[in-house]
């Protein structure tokens, strides 16, 4: 059904330009400032403002439909094709069998219409990612099911054309028959957790402190001392909207590659991750989170989502161990030890030195007073775990195999202390592997071991 | 051994002698620079404008307290970097004071690049820069012989294909 050329949505154009049609009320507007309602509606001049904003909106209409027209997709049995452009035509295609995800987005106003817009993630893609926009909402999840199907079958029917591929296309062992979306429901973020989560970390804490000092000051009149807190609440909201955006309605499932989260206020996303793709992991829990037991998870992952947000793939804004316990087991099914919930426990909580975990010696105190007894890590046998932090708590798991490089640092007050620390680097995000403040030895033997751990993946 | 930071600092390539060279004139060029604005106020008062006294002198020897300490540091920082090329990985050293260590598997390798600006060449001297996927992960060795910057290159390069998948 789908071999032939086909038309996106007609209101698709509409999504993006909304800007125009508004932008010429808005001229309207300008020039029009001074004029009553009664003359804006009195004859001669009524006339004329309706000619001329029926001209212009059929010009803008035209441009739409023209744009329209000459938009089309086809979806074959090997690859997705996407035209688009009528005076500068672009041409964009991707391979089915090298598609990694498909995300479905709905900016603000593609949500009012019902529709969707579809993300390609291809391996070894072109840095332009391929869009397709936009469809009927179930229309965009009736093809994203049938492309990553597809993308399936031609994985399993053949063998990865070169061998470089196979590290970044994960094993589907599931039969290419096999329903592409058996998912299991891993984790779901209640409204009133997550407020709650927010709440309780320190930007809202200040936001909301400043807010009420602004409050005061402006009742009892001295205004212009206040004014100086605005920026401040500016930056919190935007803090705070963001946060909120990027979490809300949060659900994250299994898949047979990995993980599939699903989230958003206004806009909605829907992200594929694959497990194959995740390089690095990072369980923070704020200082007062720790109290209620909730963790955030956030992870490096190599060409999922777009590469311009520089932000780390959040994969869970708030949830339990439990939560936290499924979401890892699915993204780092293999610890390298025995018992992995109570290691994980350890892990993120930091219970001393239970399963092997090093931490950093007494000497440490007088540089970091609070932190010291929190930091430690643990090489297993295909981890790295390390863990920071005074109040609140940083771990980040690296396997071996994802380690890009690491760093041995000492500066001149650890060195009269004989410690030093090490930084563990992976590729996709920002989240880095911190050892901080272990005893010098302990650490440069380390820098041994793991380098030999990294090159004998 | 004192400490793994000193991993027998005589396995590790030096940097050419030359690079100190180079520093010193980047040196030489950076505060003189400074040391131009800062004395600014001096050429005012010469001119005749009136211009206190401590603005005159507080400049320039904020500048010379700055430099100078990191003049005494130069010629060790450049006896510092070093770099050792292993079985599997490369290491990289630098620092006196926060001293570093990078080890990068040649496996992880995506390009090596070397580069030299116009001074650098004119002591035959470039930058060698081996880069994996992730950007914090960046080895830099400068201060290399153009020859030696080149060997390493292909040398590298070599060992990286051989590691990959």
């Amino acid at each position: 059904m789908t071999e032939q050329w086909q038309r996106v949505h007609p209101a698709s154009p509409f999504v993006r330009g909304w800007v125009a049609i508004v932008g010429l009320a808005y001229i309207y507007w300008q020039n029009t400032n001074d004029l009553t309602l009664a003359e804006r509606l009195s004859g001669e001049r009524l006339r004329w403002t309706v000619l001329i904003g029926a001209g212009a909106l059929l010009v803008v209409l035209v441009f739409y439909a023209l744009s329209w027209y000459f938009t089309r997709y086809r979806i074959t049995g090997t690859h997705v094709y996407v035209n688009s452009g009528m005076v500068f035509r672009s041409q964009k295609q991707a391979r089915i069998d090298r598609v990694q995800g498909i995300e479905v987005a709905q900016p603000l106003v593609a949500r009012l219409l019902g529709l969707a817009e579809l993300h390609f993630d291809v391996a070894d893609g072109s840095q332009s990612m391929l869009r397709l926009s936009f469809l009927r909402k179930a229309d965009a999840q009736r093809l994203r099911a049938l492309i990553l199907g597809r993308a399936q079958a031609a994985r399993n029917g053949q063998a990865p054309l070169d061998g470089q591929e196979a590290d970044s296309v994960p094993d589907t062992a599931a039969s290419a028959a096999q329903a592409p979306d058996p998912d299991v429901l891993m984790a779901r973020v209640p409204h009133g957790r997550l407020l709650a989560s927010l709440f309780l970390r320190m930007p809202t804490i200040i936001g909301v402190l400043s807010a009420l000092a602004l409050g005061i000051m402006t009742l009892s009149g001295v205004g212009g001392m206040a004014a100086g807190l605005i920026p401040a609440l500016l930056g919190f909201g935007g803090w705070f909207y963001k946060e909120l955006n990027n979490s809300w309605n949060f659900s994250a499932a299994a898949t047979d590659t990995g993980l599939r989260v699903s989230r958003g206020l206004a806009d909605t996303r829907q992200q594929s991750i694959p497990a194959g793709r995740v390089q690095s992991i990072q369980v923070s829990s704020p200082a007062l989170w720790r109290l209620l037991g909730w963790y955030r998870v956030e992870v490096n992952a190599l060409g999922v989502g777009s590469q311009e947000e520089a932000q780390n793939l959040l994969v869970l804004p708030v949830g339990d161990f439990d939560a936290v316990a499924r979401v890892m087991g699915i993204l780092l099914p293999d610890l390298g030890v025995e018992r992995q919930r109570e290691v994980l426990f350890t892990a993120i909580n930091s219970g001393g030195e239970d399963h092997g975990f090093t931490l950093s010696p007494h000497r440490a105190k007088p540089l970091s007073p609070g932190a010291w007894k929190n930091q430690g890590f643990l090489a297993t046998d295909t981890t790295v775990i390390s863990r920071y932090g005074w109040l609140g708590r940083i771990t980040a798991f690296t396997a071996h195999n994802r380690v890009q490089g690491i760093m041995l640092r000492q500066g001149p007050l650890e060195r009269r202390r004989q410690l030093a620390g090490l930084r563990i680097y992976s590729a996709g995000g920002t989240v880095t592997g911190y050892i901080q403040q272990v005893d010098a030895q302990i650490a440069g033997k380390f820098l041994e071991e793991q380098s030999r751990r990294i090159a004998g993946r | 051994m004192e400490s793994p930071m000193e991993r027998s600092p005589n396995d590790f390539q030096p940097v050419a002698p030359e690079y100190f060279t180079v520093k010193l004139i980047g040196w030489a060029l950076n505060t003189g620079l400074y040391l131009l604005v800062a004395l600014a106020p001096l050429v005012l008062r010469l001119f005749g404008v009136q211009t206190p006294l401590w603005l005159v002198i507080a400049p320039p020897l904020a500048v010379l307290l700055i430099a100078l300490p990191a003049l005494r540091l130069l010629r060790r920082r450049v006896r510092a970097l070093g770099y050792l090329e292993r079985e599997e990985d490369l290491v990289v050293r630098s620092g006196v004071m926060w001293r570093k260590q990078l080890v990068i598997p040649y496996g992880r390798m995506q390009y090596v690049e070397v580069t030299s600006g116009p001074l650098e060449r004119k002591y035959g001297l470039c930058k060698l820069t081996l880069n994996t996927a992730s950007g914090s992960a960046t080895a830099v060795i400068p201060g290399l012989a153009e020859h030696t910057g080149r060997d390493l290159r292909e040398r590298l390069s070599a060992a990286g294909e051989a590691k990959m998948l």
